[in-house]
């Protein structure tokens, strides 16, 4: 049952890739298609590392657009101020990402639930004023401005154009070939066991012999790479880079992402990214309404599916995902306050 | 041989003291009962022992100091448990519980070593055959079990088993008895085990300790703690006493 469950993902996965990898052939630099899924490549890393974090080893973070912003600041800062090529700040930007996502990590190692969410909260809040600050402005982040000319990619004599979408639609589909693929060898390696078994009991966890705290410096640290990755190729994408990113759109957008993928259920985020992404556009004409729209569809799917499309795909009963859901809702929010889960 | 020495063992919640000045030790070989009414501080004892509370007071295992470690660092060192309330990975199935415990609870170890353990155990347990059931779906006795297994994966050469029979129904309770005997005989293993039911204790330990508001009242053997008059006096009640 496993192999034919691990093979059903991978399917779709080797699948969605291998329709992206030929789909420009059949767009011909179409401007705003192209455009858009460059960007579904992006948001499917983001996602797909969120859900690392929340869907499989039940840490509640709502910094992960942070990580994105901060790896975006720190490849443009390093591209514009020291012009080092784009090539080795993307990286670059990752690892600075991952350092500050394994900092932030170290007040979360002792706590639960929602306090994870508040703090990796606070760091999305603080980024902004710190963003604009002096303190920010000093380090070059261009203060309320934000960066206004960030170096797009070249190679060779070849310089990315924003007018020719294909050279840089294949960069993001390498980034999230590759973003996904090592997710993937994540989740069914032992690595994804000590996830999944954090998420399911901590104190059974650590009973067992598992170090806690390792796991999650290892989740924030490998979802803030590749988030922080995904964000810079964002910055010398888009070429220009402001603190806007961090409102509330992208955030409730990654999060629908998960939700309507499925959450803990890779490739999930993946098939988020892409039907998210498409209704987004499809709803523009909604205006206003376009939220409204979004927040019916999460109501819905956490209601009929609360383990999303993924969950719709691979089966299991209806009492078995309800009981999931609520587990999670409990984790989040409940009173799991005694360590070891015993009365005295 | 002395596996386990405990110096003066204090755990204090805010002015409560659930376990207070509590020294005992055990020998290699030994299963020990513990009784004594709720809040007697029985489970925070195991939490102290297994680095889940910090306490003050010394811990001494294999004579070599494990006070101020963390829980899996002294899972490594050979200690395992079982909770009170069944904790277990419930999205995954049994095989995946034990390996857990058979992979990170166990120090140096190759994939097929880890999976023989894993069988071992398994057949040990008579959960063959369930492997692959998820374990959200298992009914208590199997859980119970599960939760076992996974900790005997470590390799453990002292268990702390906490109230493993309650809830149980009296065939689930004998067996889960004969199980303890043969993991005690077969495997040598050092066992703790906290029991409200005295024909339990009385049956399986050589030793029994009663404990009251924190406080060890009695240690000795179960005859002799059965008739003891302090334990009949505060524990047992007249007229119940075997």
């Amino acid at each position: 049952m496993k192999a034919l469950k691990l093979s059903n993902e991978q399917l779709i996965f080797y699948i969605v890739f291998g329709v992206f990898g030929i789909l420009p052939i059949f767009l011909n630099g179409n401007l705003a298609i192209m455009n858009i899924l460059t960007m579904i490549m992006l948001y499917a890393v983001v996602a797909t590392n969120w859900d690392l974090m929340m869907g499989y080893a039940g840490i509640f973070t709502f910094g992960n657009v942070a990580f994105f912003v901060i790896g975006a600041y720190a490849s443009g800062i390093l591209a514009m101020s020291l012009g080092i090529s784009p090539w080795l700040t993307i990286p670059i930007g990752g690892a600075i990402t991952a350092g500050i996502g394994v900092l932030i990590s170290l007040p979360c190692l002792r706590l639960k639930g929602a306090y994870v969410a508040l703090i990796t909260f606070a760091l999305h809040m603080i980024l902004e004023p710190f963003l604009k600050s002096d303190m920010g402005r000093a380090i070059g982040t261009g203060g309320a401005q934000g960066l206004l000319s960030i170096p797009p990619l070249s190679i060779g004599g070849y310089t990315f154009s924003s007018l020719q979408p294909v050279p840089w639609f294949y960069v993001a589909f390498g980034l999230s070939l590759v973003s996904l693929y090592v997710t993937h060898r994540i989740i069914n390696s032992s690595w994804g066991l000590s996830f999944v078994a954090v998420r399911d009991s901590e104190p059974f966890a650590k009973s067992l012999g598992l170090d806690d705290f390792r796991v999650k410096l290892m989740v924030f640290g490998i979802a803030a790479f590749f988030t922080g990755m995904a964000g810079a190729f964002y910055g010398h994408f888009v070429g220009i880079l402001s603190t806007r990113v961090l409102g509330l759109d992208l955030f409730l957008l990654l999060m629908v992402m998960q939700v309507v993928g499925g959450m803990g259920k890779f490739p999930g985020a993946l098939l988020g990214a892409i039907i998210v992404t498409f209704a987004n556009e499809g709803l523009r004409a909604a205006g206003v309404y376009r939220l409204v729209i979004f927040g019916a569809i999460v109501v819905a799917v956490v209601v009929l599916a609360p383990d999303g499309i993924m969950g719709a795909i691979l089966g299991g009963g209806k009492g078995r995902r309800l009981d999931r859901f609520r587990r999670f809702a409990r984790r989040a929010f409940g009173k799991e306050t005694s360590e070891a889960g015993d009365s005295v | 041989m002395k596996i386990l020495q405990i110096e003066s063992l204090t755990q204090r919640f805010g002015e409560l003291a659930a376990v207070d000045n509590l020294s005992f030790e055990m020998e290699e070989g030994e299963i020990l009962g513990i009784a004594g009414p709720n809040g007697a501080g029985k489970s925070t004892l195991f939490n102290s022992i297994t680095g889940f509370y910090k306490y003050t007071g010394d811990i001494y295992f294999n004579n070599e100091k494990i006070s101020r470690l963390r829980p899996h660092q002294i899972c490594h060192k050979g200690i395992a448990r079982t909770f009170q309330i069944p904790h277990l990975f419930l999205t995954l199935p049994i095989h995946e519980n034990l390996r857990v415990g058979a992979h990170f609870g166990v120090r140096s170890h190759g994939a097929e070593e880890e999976e023989a353990n894993m069988n071992d155990v398994m057949s040990l347990l008579g959960l063959q055959g369930k492997e692959d059931i998820i374990t959200a779906n298992l009914n208590l006795f199997d859980k119970k079990l599960t939760m076992l297994a996974a900790a005997m994966a470590t390799k453990p050469k002292l268990l702390l088993v906490d109230e493993p029979t309650a809830g149980l129904s009296p065939t689930e309770t004998r067996d889960l008895v004969a199980l303890f005997k043969k993991i005690n005989k077969e495997l040598g293993l050092t066992i703790i085990i906290i029991e409200h039911l005295m024909k339990v204790l009385t049956e399986l330990s050589q030793r029994m300790m009663i404990m009251v508001n924190g406080r060890k009242i009695a240690i000795g053997p179960p005859a002799e703690i059965t008739k003891d008059e302090k334990v009949i006096e505060i524990y047992l009640g007249r007229g119940k006493h075997a």
